[in-house]
């Protein structure tokens, strides 16, 4: 077998306020195929974005990232130094944020800083080059009149638009892989399937493994082949993408999925919610994170004394890697 | 871009004549007769009805105000009633010393505030910034003339660094050959080093004590907006480019984050360029606050009312230059957002 186009061993990162220390990521492993597109799902402040901005040597202080390597393309990257790096960002392993009102430099023009994403890897290239390949990214991201709108700034754009000028950003390079983070969330949904789409096209062509990081099941559902469910910034159930929507064997997997609204499942009912509260990532509670909340181990000593170690399990739509004390027992009898 | 100009030409014109209203009711609702002031208590009905009508005190009060400002803008200040001088002669004499302070004030402010900004903030000196905002707080709650007191005491009476409250030159120097009236500018272009060293050392104190509270504020207005602006994803997507540190930090949170500061700096600048009394009596330095000090206490309207207009006119001009290039940088101000279109 190849070498994997990224491979997370043991990574941990802590936010570090004053007493407090969060631990945002928590010993998390993975791997990645070139052209395989992984799913990050979890609630609001499970670590989803700490995972993305650790695994890219982003994590500003007070954060660190205390621990674990990181291989990209079989190169060990996390023990390089900022400058170091900084050759690797937005060439080998490039990121497209969130929210494309707040991803774009308001007062730089569109086009300066898709020049820039290129010049920082090309530095030799001349302007007027720089510029041709930079209206040359934004025809590729369907941007019409591109040349014109290049001396436009972000708040001449529409957020769909702001959206593919930071895929254009990121793929300047045709990196190996590529960080999503919740990249449609701030879109209608028309524009989220538009740019979807796009990024569906431009990962096949350019067969680039993709982290999307999202709360949207259904968009993990379309567009990503495995999936990790990260609760308390650990990964609790990885799996292909079938497997969590036949056979969620962690509790929590299970729970979140009957939180997705669906017409088929109207009749029975308001939508249930998840009860309590994600922990505080400051005061863990011992044992399996989720059992506080937990409607399985809720009861249950083991679950609250002892935390529960990946377990591989075989489910009907294939194997899963489950961080539960009952996986086994589970993973033949739920079903959604 | 066009309508951004005009409109705050059109607003500046407005702030301007405000500034001409205010300051001719003042003047006139003051108690006190101009008239007899200038003829003195003993003079004659007839003397002081002659004066009245020559300072034109016996038209009607709208005429009075044309002629005011129409005086004015012409550069017909009238005579100080004090020492018959002409008052465009007076003023002109004592602009440019504070127009040399408030530049140099101006600079340190600013160069300080950036300096220590940036310290606190890209460098994440967390001492450093605890010093800072003890510092800050100081500076913006203690009166200016307290802070020059203060000064002087230490630098000059007991550690005998700086000069003390002698103007503008020291005793030894003569001012160099007047060139822009900048003696420090003056005394380069005439080669006198000696001569340059001794202006810009008389100009420390009084910089200092002028420009410590407008530090303080733009210190933190400063830090606040680079700490937010650094937080910003855009800075992240920078950085995710490939771009170092500090590469991502100056071009793109360095300009967002002058851009409160921008406006921040002209009112200041405004507020130097009136001439500061007290800073000005403290240091014996002799621009347009000691002048105005002066005119006061000797009842002087002419100087008075032109230094009230002169000043809003002075301020009003500096914050129209501010917006405008507040426009030149902000493309958000300057074109219209066209992202529903």
């Amino acid at each position: 077998m190849s070498e994997p186009a990224l491979s997370v061993r043991n990574l941990s990162t802590v936010f570090e306020d004053g007493a407090r220390t969060v631990h945002a990521v928590r010993d998390v492993s993975f791997e990645m195929r070139a052209t395989e597109r992984l799913g990050v799902v979890g609630e609001s402040g499970s670590g989803k974005s700490a995972l993305a901005l650790s695994i890219l040597g982003l994590i500003e202080p007070p954060g660190r990232v205390t621990g674990g390597s990181i291989s990209l393309g079989g190169r060990e990257i996390s023990e390089l130094s900022d400058r170091q790096l900084g050759a690797v960002r937005g060439k080998d392993i490039a990121l497209v944020l969130q929210d494309p009102m707040s991803a774009l430099d308001p007062v730089k023009t569109i086009g300066s800083q898709v020049v820039e994403a290129i010049a920082a890897h090309e530095p030799e290239l001349r302007r007027a080059a720089a510029r041709r390949r930079a209206a040359e990214l934004l025809r590729e991201v369907d941007i019409p009149q591109a040349e014109r709108r290049l001396d436009d700034y972000p708040h001449q754009y529409s957020g769909g638009m702001r959206q593919r000028v930071a895929i254009a950003m990121a793929i300047a390079h045709n990196p190996s892989v590529l960080i999503a983070d919740e990249p449609t969330t701030a879109l209608d949904v028309t524009t989220q399937s538009q740019v979807l789409a796009l990024l569906d096209r431009l990962v096949e062509q350019h067969r680039t493994a993709v982290i999307l990081i999202t709360h949207n099941l259904g968009v993990v559902s379309d567009f990503c082949d495995s999936i990790a469910v990260m609760y308390a910034g650990r990964f609790v159930e990885t799996s292909g993408v079938d497997h969590i929507f036949l056979s969620p064997t962690h509790p929590y997997s299970e729970a979140l999925l009957k939180c997705v609204p669906n017409p088929e499942r109207l009749a029975q009912g308001p939508l249930p919610a998840i009860s309590g509260f994600p922990p505080d990532l400051a005061e863990l509670p011992s044992g399996c994170s989720f059992s506080p909340r937990c409607p399985v181990g809720r009861d249950v000593a083991k679950c609250h004394e002892q935390a529960p170690p990946p377990l591989r399990v075989e489910g009907a739509a294939g194997p899963a890697t489950v961080e539960c004390h009952f996986a086994k027992e589970r993973v033949g009898e739920v079903k959604v | 871009m066009g309508g951004v100009v005009t409109r705050r030409i059109v607003g500046s014109l407005g702030a301007i004549f405000g500034a001409t209203v205010l300051a001719f009711v003042i003047l006139r609702a003051l108690p006190g007769n101009p008239a007899r002031l200038i003829v003195g208590p003993l003079a004659t009905p007839q003397a002081l009805a002659s004066v009245s009508h020559q300072i034109g005190l016996d038209k009607s009060i709208f005429e009075q105000y044309w002629l005011f400002i129409s005086h004015f803008f012409q550069g017909d200040w009238g005579y100080s009633y004090a020492d018959g001088e002409s008052v465009s002669a007076l003023i002109g004499e004592r602009l440019p010393a504070t127009i040399e302070l408030a530049i140099f004030s101006f600079a340190i402010t600013m160069l300080f505030a950036v300096a220590f900004a940036l310290l606190v903030t890209y460098r994440r000196r967390p001492i450093a910034d605890r010093i800072l905002r003890a510092v800050s707080y100081l500076g913006f709650g203690t009166p200016p003339f307290f802070v020059a007191l203060l000064l002087l005491i230490v630098f000059f009476r007991s550690f005998h660094v700086l000069p003390g409250p002698e103007g503008r030159l020291g005793l030894q120097s003569t001012p160099p050959p007047t060139v822009t009236h900048m003696y420090t500018l003056d005394a380069l272009i005439a080669g006198k080093l000696g001569t340059f060293w001794s202006a810009i050392e008389h100009l420390i104190l009084p910089g200092v004590a002028l420009g410590l509270s407008s530090f303080s504020f733009i210190v933190r207005l400063l830090r606040a907006n680079l700490l937010e602006i650094s937080r910003e994803p855009f800075i992240t997507v920078a950085r995710g480019k490939g771009l170092r540190r500090w590469t991502a930090f100056r071009r793109h949170a360095l300009p967002n984050a002058f851009l409160p500061t921008l406006t921040a700096g002209g009112l200041v600048l405004g507020e130097f360029l009136a001439g500061s009394v007290l800073i000005e009596r403290v240091f014996n330095w002799p621009g347009i606050g000691s002048l105005v000090f002066d005119a006061i206490v000797k009842q002087d309207y002419a100087v008075v009312q032109t230094f009230i207009l002169l000043s809003a006119v002075m301020f009003v001009l500096v914050n129209l230059i501010v917006d405008l290039l507040y426009a030149v940088i902000d493309p958000r101000v300057r074109i219209p957002s066209v992202a529903t279109a």
